[in-house]
């Protein structure tokens, strides 16, 4: 089955749309330092400032330049968003595709703890977690992923159980391959699309997540993110602070959208009875 | 339901009720220190420290304070708020309601018009209707429930001073029947609006690319050829099977709606358990904190319990015992 | 009852059904039978309406166009005038809906009985197809296959339509539910009119009165059941037959060669049509009368290719042949058996000129032949009873392969290499040098006979004579060397004439048979009959005298 995804993407509206915002937020992301002459952190007297042209988005309570706290932020939502969804895929692959190769007693128990995961709402869980921890990057990445990856290893199971089916499989044991040798080169290739999907899932989930976090104050409140300005913000909505609070809302949901764009159009090309043509409802 | 899945569901309680316990206990340093924080312990006299180290049995060995624990929760003692100063207990059921009432109502309404919008829309998939109604929802479903609240309070709220910005109800106001209702609804509003956009989205979605999925099917072709109505070809055929999904995945999107309540109550400090933790986690309130995640830990679960029970009901295919 | 007129079905470039014209007269079972990819589901399909490619032409259900109707009024024609029982046992039912509920959906959406009639209607029906009352509570996937399989017909008949229409009624079904359902069938079909689709021959022929043979979208064949599957006229007719194995078939299996090739100019069976001529992929053939039944062939069906009138041959007193007449069609093979003095190689020597017969007559591809020459002999060749004498011990295998073309003067020295070589590997023998260089003396018996079929071969003829091609050779051999002949026919469309001793043999490779008995055709017939129901007291003996394993 060959499919083509740069085809497809590029045929998508959607999905350019997708690329196109991932784009414009990874590169503010990328070159931040060179796109502000101040430091985020940076205090000074000029508080609660309106926009003009020393400061393109005004201050905030703290005398901290907003502009430049907005594009900082983005990199932490995308290191943040790109870690957990790496960290969760390859977590749930080894432990996936491992408890399906290997099966016995070690699947069963792997099975026992997803399924006790599932039921339990993982977000309370991080929730709980991160007022306890106080989560720095690195922890939010950690913790983050921990509580994703049940899902995904699931998933992972079962395609790599109806994987493992496949004639070519049985093919290279034939030939003396080992578990290992046929989980890299035959398994994991195959699961291909299905980690895509689950990468963009949960790194999505991970800005929102981030975000959501930082809004309630409970993460590391030196990260500079997203959630943390529009908290601020908030507090002193009363002075009609629109260049305070839109700008950080805007990048968020942009790069939310941006993920989900990608997503639902990565299932369209995998699923191609989703995509707007023939209809079958007459 | 198998015995297999009961025991998982109390494993999956035990697991939450311990990790609420032990985690606070298990950080390096005072106990008292995590249990109530930084700022509350400089303000706490010395006797009142070892006042309430004695009342929360903390120089008691842990497994006999496990066990305080459990006998608490048990009786209803969740702990006392030193925040609000008042027994966590009365903390939680005052709040319960009004969060009820918005998640409740969100999930019904974004249920109900997400649903049948994904219907009408997969049915008519590849035509003007369903390519605006997803480039519509695609973007929706963008943005968080964060920015969406901000933007209904700030445009509804601030500028056309349509709503009131905050609260359940007018406060002092004293209202009585129907003038009662009519003001809760009119706090109401915004929230709800806010909590719906955001999971109707989802649903539609969902239910779309089942519907979609579904229309292949041979079963649909015998309802052509049985000269069904094409309405109820779509309901009664098409609706009924892409209810499944929807209804598996109730639980999980209890779990998104109560985040999403979390941060519109935040927002528009609506009264429920969402705005109580968020306060809780600012004045670094653990016993709160720990009282508001039994309670939603325990509630989620047994609606995750009463889906899984129901379940088979809707999908005959799952035979009874499936796990 | 239902008329359908130059029906045309396309799914964007692909043109499914062609210009199809069919009359289904009322009460009458119409069985279309083809292979996968003929269009017969399409063609089931837009019988309800249901097609979703292109459809043009007229589907008339008395009197009343269907495909002009607009979608809201065919919606209530359907199920009510026309209903359908649908190949997919798995998934034609809606997995959430009792089995009972979908049997009275009908019923209650065209608003023709109450909740309660309805239900008692549907209880009704399980009882007709030979469910109990309970399965009607139970979910579909509850049912076993055959379960199921009553269940859709039960479903069909609740609206009491005129026509039905059922699409692989018995393809997922095991030997003894299949027979269940055929015989369930049969009731439900008095005071309907049916068309049946299916690749399955022995359903077919249970159910239907008559028989549509569909290829490529064309009907290739059309007339009443038995006659068509007994006796099939067109050529692929008769090669479907011939590969569908039943109990009676006695002949081993053969198929038919190649494939069709999609846009085809002219007939779609000409492609690998074994008979065809020039015009066959120039011109369609439309379907015509000939006889009881319709054949689409612009030569009127299977030609014949050789015949025998009356022939008799007198050596010095006595009769060798008296009064033989025989017939071979194209690609066919026709045993004529009998003892050792019946006449049979004096039959050979006669078609093949090397006697002259007495009186009588031979025609080949309807002239008559009163001069043996080249041409004929291009077309009909002969093969020997014994290997060893009729190859020359002066000739290597090529020289010996190569005769007939230096005597036939046919095409250069290098191009004659090539066709022996050809022709060697045809019979699954060596085209190396070293084995080109070899002698007659140094080959084995079944390497000399596979050399002789080669060179008879190499002409590329239309006829082979194969006079006791293997009554010199061993079993297993002569096991090999019928493989091989039959696989030619296969292949190249061969016709054979068999003479043989060998009842058993015969049986295993014919179509049909000739029992020769002191120069005289005794019996003759469709090999399935003559081996299971021999009428001459002669042929009975010769049975009773092969070769078995039988204990009485």
């Amino acid at each position: 089955m060959h499919i083509n995804y740069v085809r497809g993407f590029k045929e998508n509206r959607l999905g350019r749309l997708g690329i196109i915002f991932l784009a414009l937020i990874l590169s503010i992301a990328f070159l931040a330092p060179v796109l502000t002459a101040y430091s985020p952190r940076q205090v000074s007297e000029n508080i609660l400032q309106p926009p003009s042209q020393k400061h393109w988005l005004g201050t905030n309570d703290l005398g901290q330049d907003i502009w430049s706290r907005v594009i900082f932020g983005a990199r932490t939502s995308f290191i943040t968003a790109l870690s957990v969804g790496i960290l969760t895929v390859t977590l749930a692959v080894f432990i996936g595709c491992s408890a399906a190769l290997l099966r016995g007693i070690y699947e069963r128990f792997v099975l026992r703890l997803i399924d006790i995961f599932l039921i339990i709402p993982n977000i309370l869980l991080l929730l709980l977690t991160a007022a306890y921890l106080r989560p720095g990057p690195v922890t939010m990445v950690i913790v983050l992923s921990i509580f994703n990856w049940p899902g995904c290893a699931r998933i992972i199971r079962a395609q790599t159980l109806t994987l493992q089916e496949k004639s070519h499989i049985k093919a290279a044991k034939t030939f003396g391959a080992g578990t290992f040798y046929i989980l890299v080169k035959h398994i994991i290739p195959d699961l291909g699309p299905i980690l895509a999907s689950s990468f963009i899932a949960h790194a999505r989930r991970a800005v929102f997540m981030e975000a959501g976090l930082a809004f309630l104050g409970i993460s590391d409140p030196l990260l500079i993110s997203w959630g943390t300005i529009i908290n601020r913000a908030l507090q002193y909505s009363y002075l009609n602070n629109w260049y305070w609070l839109l700008p950080p809302a805007l990048g968020l949901s942009l790069t939310v959208m941006a993920f989900s764009f990608l997503g639902y159009t990565l299932e369209e090309i995998l699923n191609p009875r989703l995509k707007v043509g023939k209809n079958a409802g007459d | 339901m198998g015995r297999k899945r009961i025991i998982d569901y109390l494993l999956a309680l035990v697991i939450v009720i311990s990790l609420n316990f032990f985690l606070p206990r298990l950080l390096p340093g005072d106990p008292l220190l995590s249990i109530y924080g930084e700022d509350a312990l400089i303000t706490m006299t010395p006797e009142a420290k070892v006042e309430l180290t004695r009342r929360m049995g903390l120089d008691k060995p842990l497994w006999e304070q496990f066990f305080n624990y459990l006998s608490g929760i048990v009786k209803g003692d969740l702990g006392y708020s030193y925040y609000f100063q008042g027994p966590v207990l009365d903390l939680l059921l005052g709040a319960l309601p009004w969060t009820l009432l918005l998640t409740g109502l969100a999930l019904i309404i974004s249920t109900l018009i997400g649903f049948i919008l994904g219907v009408e829309s997969g049915w008519r998939k590849g035509r003007l209707a369903d390519q605006g109604l997803l480039t519509g929802f695609m973007f929706l479903n963008g943005f968080p429930d964060l920015v969406i609240g901000l933007f209904l309070l700030l445009l509804f709220g601030v500028v056309l001073g349509l709503f009131p910005l905050g609260g359940a109800m007018t406060p002092y106001s004293q209202l009585t029947g129907v003038s009662l209702l009519l003001d809760v609804l009119h706090h109401l509003f915004l929230p709800l609006s806010a909590l719906v956009l955001t999971e109707i989205a989802s649903c539609y979605l969902l239910t779309r690319t089942t519907v979609v999925t579904l229309l292949e099917e041979p079963f649909i072709l015998t309802a052509r050829a049985k000269g069904i109505k094409p309405k109820n070809i779509r309901y009664r055929h098409v609706g009924r099977n892409s209810l499944l999904p929807i209804v598996t995945r109730t639980g999980v999107r209890l779990g998104r709606l109560f985040t999403g309540a979390l941060f519109i109550e935040t927002i528009f400090a609506y009264p429920g358990m969402g705005l109580l933790i968020y306060r809780a986690i600012l004045g670094r309130d653990f016993p709160l904190i720990q009282g508001v995640f039994f309670l939603v830990a325990v509630v989620i679960l047994l609606i995750n319990f009463f889906v899984e029970l129901i379940y088979p009901r809707i999908d005959p295919r799952v035979k009874n015992n499936a796990y | 009852m239902l008329e359908i007129k130059d029906l045309t079905i396309t799914y964007g470039r692909n043109t499914v059904i062609k210009e199809l014209n069919l009359t289904v007269p009322k009460g009458d079972v119409l069985a279309v039978i083809g292979e996968s990819g003929a269009g017969k589901t399409t063609l089931a399909l837009s019988l309800m309406g249901l097609c979703p490619g292109n459809v043009e032409g007229q589907i008339i259900y008395q009197g009343v166009d269907f495909l002009s109707l607009p979608e809201p009024q065919r919606r209530l024609l359907r199920w009510n005038k026309v209903s359908m029982v649908f190949q997919d046992l798995n998934r034609s039912f809606n997995p959430v809906m009792t089995v009972l509920e979908q049997i009275m959906e009908p019923m209650l959406e065209h608003e023709l009985l109450s909740r309660k009639e309805a239900q008692k209607k549907a209880y009704y029906l399980l009882n007709k197809v030979g469910l109990a009352p309970v399965k009607g509570q139970m979910y579909p996937h509850q049912l076993s296959g055959g379960e199921k399989q009553r269940a859709l017909i039960a479903m069909a008949l609740t609206n009491d339509p005129e026509v039905l229409i059922l699409d692989e009624p018995t393809a997922a079904l095991d030997g003894l539910t299949k027979a269940k359902i055929c015989e369930l069938l049969k009731e439900v079909f008095s005071e309907k009119t049916v068309v049946l689709v299916t690749h399955d021959l022995s359903t077919a022929y249970q159910l239907a009165n008559r028989v549509a043979v569909l290829y490529q979208g064309r009907i290739m064949e059309l007339g009443l059941t038995k006659d068509i599957l007994k006796n099939p006229r067109h050529p692929y007719t008769r090669g479907l037959v011939r590969s569908f194995p039943t109990l009676d078939a006695t002949k081993d299996l053969q198929g038919i060669p190649g494939f069709g090739i999609e846009k085809q100019e002219g007939c779609v069976f000409a492609n690998i049509c074994t008979q065809r001529i020039a015009d066959c992929t120039k011109i369609i053939p439309k379907l015509e009368k000939r006889g009881e039944r319709e054949i689409a062939c612009l030569r009127g069906g299977v030609v014949n290719l050789l015949k025998v009138e009356d022939l008799t041959k007198v050596y010095s007193g006595v009769t060798a042949l008296k009064g033989v007449s025989l017939d071979i069609e194209e690609g066919e093979t026709v045993a004529v058996v009998g003892e050792s003095g019946s006449g049979k190689t004096t039959l050979a020597l006669c078609l093949m000129g090397l006697e002259k017969a007495n009186q009588g007559s031979i025609y080949f591809q309807g002239e008559k032949i009163v001069k043996w020459n080249k041409e004929f002999y291009q077309k009909v060749q002969m093969i020997f009873q014994n290997p060893q004498d009729c190859i020359s011990h002066r000739l290597n295998v090529l020289e010996t392969v190569c005769e007939p073309l230096v005597i036939q003067k046919l095409g250069t020295p290098e191009e004659r290499i090539h066709k022996a070589k050809k022709a060697l590997r045809d019979v699954e023998l060596p085209d190396e040098d070293e084995f080109l260089n070899r002698y007659a003396h140094h080959l084995s018996g079944g390497e000399l006979q596979r050399l002789a079929i080669a060179r008879a071969l190499v002409l590329e003829p239309k006829l082979l004579i194969a006079d006791e091609p293997t009554s010199a050779l061993d079993a297993s051999i002569q096991a090999k060397i019928m493989r091989l002949i039959m696989d030619l026919q296969e292949k190249r469309g061969l016709s054979i004439l068999f003479i043989t001793h060998d009842l058993a043999l015969a049986r295993k490779v014919s179509d049909r048979v000739f029992v020769l008995k002191d120069g005289q055709v005794v019996e003759r017939g469709l090999s399935t009959q003559i081996f299971s129901l021999p009428q001459h007291p002669y042929t009975r003996k010769l049975l009773q005298a092969t070769a078995n394993f039988s204990d009485f």
